[in-house]
């Protein structure tokens, strides 16, 4: 439990060194480098690694290649079984092997002069779609187009568009400025079109004259690409086989691009990685500084890093100087958390809250029991608990060598799982009322009967009484843990005063409550009444300490005791439990119950029952998986945590080898 | 006046059905909108913003279930016919509208909710645990809803 003790490092490397300790300290991955400037008691500069913009740059290429490849790239492994696990092992060593035999460089000039052929290609083919576009317009267009392109010596042309209704009177007036001098083109546009395309070819003299008759017919001009030469029909045949060709072309690149990709993307993912490895190690440097033969580092080490550290440094010798602190009250270590297998599955969800501050109280030992119990009383219901034991087990079964952030989030919904099929069992809901609707079922009944203790279906009062005393139960934890951390920080006020005048009169509370319904004898009822004035008695004259004046501290002390309304609301939010619990099964017997109507009807009728039992229960199955884990966590988070436990803190991330694609196998060390 | 309870045990499961599903379609369609949003920049969030997207749909099967829980009571779902009184079915209406009435609101705050918490997420992934917490913040009020028309369904005695 807890929280895991760091100390504060300083490492003094000989530059001789400097390569293969950086190596040493990632491959134990047990020193988080410091941010700079933290401390500037050591006189120095900032020293990048001369190899760090080499490796930089070699990252870069190999991002573009990976993104510019693996598109193209059959991959065999999926990407979520990678992220479970399924990595490729390589060490350092072969990983700089790869390096010496692969020439990124020339194979990214490569893969950038495909790509750069590839953009012409299709920038090339769109240009060809926006003048076949044009093309359509002007079907019966039997005029070469150099004439507008170009011109002869005399003639001029110009096309373009113009409103269908102008089109007569343009047609009328044009041909008496041309007077036999040009020539004039109109398409003929159908009834819907609100535009037709014209073109006239005339004689430079008359020029002037063409177009002012065109701009009073409210013509727009279109510009024709210059690489129109013939007429409609013979461009048109030009352009179609351009097509074809660059369609072959773009058809055998992309076939080189697969090519490359087959062969390559492996190696160069494990490139990647390795390149990340070395460029993390280096960067670790940027955050310390170096005299002219030293460089200082400054950062965390856990505790039971230090012994595997200074073994791993020793071969170094006298070249490197390891100095340990512990940290100062001004320090802000970060925290790494230490659970025991039992608990570890949970600590998943604290980090989901946020991680302790360093030296506050891990809350995962602690929220592991409750969060097990309530997500089974949420959900409910065994049958659902069986299927997700069953599911998560194959996944982790299949994939064995998960990342354990990963398998953490697993354990947890296995034994999420069990804990349901307990609780499910013991309030004899199996898939809803699976058991008893289908008569086929009955010779199961004897045995889910044997297991029932109570139906909260039929009692749903004892089960609510069930979550709150469970609600009650986490409270008071809550308090107790948060009255041990005063205590352990020597913050004796707040341990008596705020948590302990809380507890008394909370108890005392509880007691009297329970005198007046008669559960307790009416000799426990002094000493209810004693507690509940005694706690708010210390609440009230602790309360308002820090006000000023006797007025102001009696007020607040007076008002805090308004917060046992928080404390009601509190127990009230766990009578989610039966809610949600109840909601489980009850849809499940609404799906048996529909299944069961539908089976009644002729032929289908079974087919259909078939598909509403197991169309249902999945459905239903995930809806209240995620309501079970969302509340069950929420109860923690809200009512638990609110009590004593605050996050704030910063996760101990040592340098290590942080890959994506392959795993680095760690076999020079333990 | 036999069929007159009936028929207000009958109004009371369709409030309860019909107004929180309507209130979970709305929540559900807020927060998907903004969904859609986030994943135009990045699909690969698909997961998280569907997660988030179904939290405010939980209202509509609380309604369903009670709508459900009201016509088993009065025998309307096969098995004998109930005789229901006019202030039995009176009842029963009442004790539907918690659902109704909490179903239909909570659903549009928490699809708000989710919708902010989905936007969250797309600025910093890590913080999954909180952008779905926050949502369930809201639901709580829906789950007492329906704990209030559990009790008070199974308080009816016909």
């Amino acid at each position: 439990m807890a929280v895991e003790g760091i100390k504060k490092a300083e490492l003094y490397v000989h530059k001789s060194n400097l390569e293969e300790v950086l190596g040493a300290l990632q491959r134990t991955a047990s020193f988080e480098v410091a941010a700079s400037g933290a401390d500037q008691s050591i006189e120095g500069v900032v020293q990048a690694h001369p190899e760090l913009p080499r490796v930089e740059g070699l990252l870069a290429e190999a991002r573009f290649l990976l993104r510019f490849l693996e598109p193209h790239f059959q991959d065999k492994v999926s990407p979520v079984a990678r992220a479970l696990g399924e990595k490729e092992e390589i060490s350092l060593e072969e990983g700089e092997a790869l390096e010496k035999s692969l020439d990124i460089a020339a194979i990214s000039d490569g893969a950038r002069s495909l790509e750069r052929r590839l953009v012409e290609i299709r920038s090339e083919l769109a240009q060809i779609a926006t003048t076949e576009a044009l093309l359509s317009h002007l079907p019966d267009f039997s005029y070469p187009f150099e004439l507008i392109t170009s011109g002869t010596e005399r003639v001029r042309g110009i096309i373009g568009t113009m409103p269908a209704s102008k089109m007569p009177s343009w047609r009328r007036d044009m041909e008496t400025v041309l007077s036999g001098m040009g020539e004039i083109y109109a398409s003929t546009p159908g009834e819907k079109e609100q535009e037709g395309w014209v073109a006239v070819f005339y004689d430079e003299s008359i020029s002037d004259r063409v177009m002012e008759c065109m701009t009073a017919h409210s013509f727009s001009k279109v510009d024709v690409p210059s690489a129109l030469k013939g007429t409609t029909e013979e461009e048109a045949k030009i352009l179609s086989e351009r097509k074809t060709f660059l369609a072959g072309e773009e058809e055998r690149i992309l076939r080189e691009i697969a090519d490359l990709a087959e062969k390559r993307v492996l190696a160069i993912r494990t490139l990647s990685d390795y390149w990340t490895v070395l460029r993390d190690r280096y960067q670790a440097l940027l955050s310390g500084t170096s005299t002219e033969q030293v460089v200082v580092l400054r950062g965390w080490i856990p505790e039971s890093g230090v012994k595997r550290l200074t073994k791993a440094l020793s071969p170094f010798g006298t070249s490197v100087e390891l100095f340990l602190f512990n940290p100062s009250p001004d320090d802000s270590p970060p925290s790494l958390l230490v659970n025991a297998p039992w608990s570890l599955p949970f600590e998943n969800l604290t980090k989901l809250y946020g991680a302790p501050k360093y030296g506050e109280i891990d809350p995962t030992p602690l929220l592991a029991p409750f969060f097990f119990v309530f997500f089974g009383m949420c959900l409910g219901d065994a049958g659902y608990g069986v299927i997700t034991v069953g599911l998560f087990m194959w996944f982790m079964r299949k994939y064995g060598r998960m990342p354990s952030a990963f398998k953490g989030f697993f354990q947890l919904f296995v034994l999420s799982g069990i804990s349901t099929i307990i609780v499910g069992a013991l309030t004899g809901s199996w898939f809803g009322d699976l058991v008893d609707a289908f008569s086929f079922l009955s010779f199961l009944r004897p045995a889910k009967n044997a297991m029932l203790i109570l139906n909260p279906m039929e009692n749903p009062m004892d089960f609510l009484a069930i979550s709150l005393a469970l609600g009650v139960v986490q409270l008071f934890c809550g308090l107790l843990i948060a009255f041990y951390d005063a205590l352990r920080k020597r913050n004796y006020m707040g341990a008596f005063a705020d948590t302990g005048g809380w507890i008394v009169l909370l108890v005392g509370l509880l007691l009297w409550g329970g005198v007046a319904s008669g559960f307790l004898s009416d000799g426990v009822a002094l000493t209810a009444k004693i507690l509940s004035f005694a706690g708010a008695g210390v609440l009230v004259a602790t309360q308002g300490r820090e006000k000023e004046g006797i007025f102001g501290k009696a007020v607040s002390g007076l008002l805090s005791l308004y917060g046992v309304t928080s404390y009601l609301g509190d127990v009230l939010s766990y009578s989610r439990l039966l809610a949600l619990g109840l909601a489980t099964s009850a849809v499940g017997v609404i799906i048996n119950m529909l299944a069961g109507l539908a089976g009644d009807l002729p032929y289908i009728g079974w087919a259909i029952a078939l598909l509403l039992i197991v169309g249902g229960h999945v459905f239903s199955l995930a809806v209240n998986v995620l309501g079970a884990f969302v509340h069950s966590l929420r109860l923690q988070y809200v009512e638990f945590f609110s009590k004593f436990y605050s996050g704030g803190g910063t996760l101990f991330s040592p340098l290590t080898y942080k890959t994506a694609f392959v795993s680095i196998k760690n076999d020079s060390v333990e | 006046m036999e069929l007159l309870g009936v028929m207000l045990a009958i109004l009371g499961a369709a409030m309860a059905a019909g107004w929180a599903g309507a209130g979970s379609a709305i929540g559900v369609g807020i927060a998907g909108e903004s969904g859609a949003g986030v994943m135009t920049e990045d699909p690969g969030k698909f997961g998280l913003v569907l997660l988030l997207q179904a939290l405010p749909g939980t209202q509509g099967i609380y309604g369903l279930l009670i709508a459900f829980f009201a016509i088993l009571k009065v025998g309307l779902l096969g098995g004998e016919p109930i005789a229901v009184t006019a202030y039995q079915g009176l009842g029963i209406f009442f004790a539907c509208l918690p659902i109704a009435i909490g179903g239909y609101f909570s659903a549009i705050a928490q699809g708000k909710t989710s919708a902010a918490s989905i936007q969250m997420i797309a600025k910093r992934p890590e913080e999954t645990g909180k952008a779905v917490i926050l949502p369930a913040m809201v639901e709580t009020y829906a789950v007492l809803s329906l704990l209030m028309s559990i009790i008070l369904l199974n308080g009816i005695k016909l």
